[in-house]
């Protein structure tokens, strides 16, 4: 017996659209801060990945890095992780359990908001780096080749499981799709040893990417100092799929708000009979959005005179920190009262308090809700368009700085614009 | 509201020029021929408006699926089935509610929904969403 097939497996009302004066506000001011970013902003790059941060005193750095620090924390991470493993069975087999909860809310946006404001804390709270570190598994041997393609790979999984499966809000299913990961990250941090988890973890990779915006951050030396978060952004390390990992991230979410509308459900009830076609269908409609999404921003990236096949080939890679901030504006549009309503009920299951009130802060206030929304989009989109902006200005040569930005712009404006239609019109 | 006014007017402007080509009709296209309201507004002491859903239960399948329901907060949510086969009803409002559906004629479900938001009501053992309420 498994609970119903809801979106996101979690049940309860969904947002509402946002108005459509906002959606047209927000994508009046995006596009007039794309133009005015392109035509009139500063001509030599400003934000250089090297600028220290102000540093902060000693003992901060000293306390994070200490060993005792670590441990507890690490340790802490697995026993919380050990309880969701014993209220998961001991709890009831439907929308009362909190495994449901804890997996799509605690872990996947929960993670993000912690990343965002600290930095890259899946590092210090993987059960797995704990285990790792408790069998002392401490060989070096990832094939550089695979880059981020294990994590690309991994996030589309979980994407695949919230948004296409047969029933994302089956314990059963949760379950499974846990356990698999354990296994494959437990197997690879053995045969590869950590750095499995810092390229291959799904959730530490969505972790450092989502840290890159963070205002903390270490300097060269290794303090924890505060900083320019554009300083911050270009250090996400290029690698293999590191394009694949931002498209599936930002594809899944407009994914998500693309399913909820009748129209694509009218489509899905049409053309298919039972469980298995119609998941097998919305695998279809998932793919086709990541796809979009990687397809359209590696062929603006590329989009530039003036430059030899090679360096053409790795434009798409050095821009790709500039989708950060859409990604992220767009994951909190979306997910953001999730991440406060449901939140709060999942920790309520957890503790066994199955009738604690939710306060339910951001639904009942809708307009409050919707301005947010358009915040996070607009904000981010502007963030994305500087990011991209000044990157263009480091890497494409003097006389096609201005046309070879153009196409990316365009493209970062239409990511927005469908963003902000799906919010209005899902 | 001078301000709001001429930034949505900017906004318009800017998507024109774009050559952005919404197609954006009314924010709900709602085909709720099953939605009816029976009470004016001029009689303040009159029982609030209720939401009809109609959904027919046969042969293995509802019809129809995927109706675009508006109701306002508190406001009493009717839903009428026949059908020809026992099911669950599944509202996923915030609190859920969960009705029984037993294979006869004109059987009647009412709730209302106290959280904004958009409700899925769905047959559990078909695995089909009969109507999406957008309460506000």
């Amino acid at each position: 017996m498994t609970s119903a097939v809801l979106a996101h497996g979690l049940g309860g009302s969904s947002d509402l659209p946002i108005p459509l004066t906002y959606a047209l506000i927000g994508a009046a001011w995006a596009l007039t801060f794309t133009f005015a970013v392109v035509a009139l902003a500063w001509r030599k790059p400003r934000f250089d990945p090297e600028t220290p941060g102000r540093a902060l005193p000693r003992w901060v750095t000293t306390a994070v890095d200490a060993p005792v620090t670590r441990w507890t924390v690490g340790l802490l991470a697995l026993a919380f992780a050990g309880w969701v493993i014993v209220a998961s069975i001991v709890g009831p087999p439907g929308s009362g359990n909190p495994l449901p909860g804890v997996f799509y809310v605690l872990l996947w946006v929960g993670i993000v908001a912690l990343s965002v404001l600290f930095g890259p804390v899946w590092r210090v709270l993987s059960p797995v780096r704990t285990i790792a570190r408790l069998l002392r598994l401490s060989r070096d041997a990832y094939p550089a080749r695979l880059g981020y393609w294990p994590a690309a790979a991994g996030l589309f999984a979980f994407v695949w499981l919230e948004l296409a499966s047969p029933d994302p809000g089956s314990v059963g299913a949760v379950r499974i799709w846990l356990l698999i990961y354990l296994a494959v990250t437990l197997a690879g941090a053995a045969a590869c040893g950590t750095r499995w988890c810092s390229h291959a973890d799904p959730f530490e990779v969505y972790s450092v990417v989502a840290s890159r915006c963070a205002p903390l951050r270490r300097n060269a030396d290794g303090q924890f100092a505060v900083g320019n978060p554009f300083n911050h952004l270009p250090t996400l390390p290029i690698r293999p799929a590191t394009v694949t990992v931002l498209a599936v991230l930002l594809g899944s979410t407009a994914f998500d708000s693309f399913s909820a509308t009748p129209a694509w459900r009218g489509f899905v009830d049409a053309h298919t009979s039972g469980a298995i076609q119609a998941s097998a269908l919305k695998t279809v409609g998932l793919a086709v959005f990541v796809a979009t999404v990687a397809l359209s921003f590696s062929l603006a990236a590329r989009a530039t005179g003036g430059v030899d096949r090679a360096r053409r080939r790795q434009l798409p890679g050095l821009l790709a920190h500039s989708l950060i901030p859409i990604v992220i504006g767009y994951v909190f549009a979306h997910y953001l009262t999730y991440l406060v309503e449901k939140g709060q009920q999942t920790v309520y299951l957890l503790l066994g308090l199955h009738d604690a009130h939710v306060y339910y802060i951001l639904s009942l206030h809708p307009s409050v809700l919707a301005t947010t929304k358009v915040l996070f989009v607009v904000a981010g989109h502007i963030a994305g368009v500087v990011a991209a902006h000044d990157c263009a200005l480091r890497i494409l040569p003097k006389r096609h700085q201005l046309t070879g930005q153009l196409a990316m712009m365009l493209v970062m404006v239409g990511y927005t614009f469908t963003g902000l239609y799906l919010l209005f019109g899902g | 509201m001078t301000f709001v006014k001429t930034l949505a007017v900017a906004g318009v402007v800017a998507l024109a020029l774009a050559g952005c080509s919404n197609k954006e009709t009314a924010p709900s296209g709602s085909s709720s021929a099953s939605t009816t309201a029976t009470t004016q507004l001029s009689n303040p002491q009159a029982p609030p408006a209720r939401v009809y859903i109609d959904v027919t239960i046969a042969g293995g399948t509802a019809t129809p699926l995927n109706q675009q329901v508006e109701a306002k907060l508190g406001q009493p949510i009717i839903v009428r089935i026949n059908s020809d086969a026992a099911d669950q009803l599944h509202v996923h409002s915030n609190p859920e509610h969960t009705f029984a559906i037993k294979a006869e004629k004109d059987q009647q479900f009412q709730f209302t929904v106290d959280v904004p938001g958009k409700v899925d009501v769905e047959l559990h053992h078909l695995d089909k969403t009969v109507a999406t309420i957008t309460v506000q």
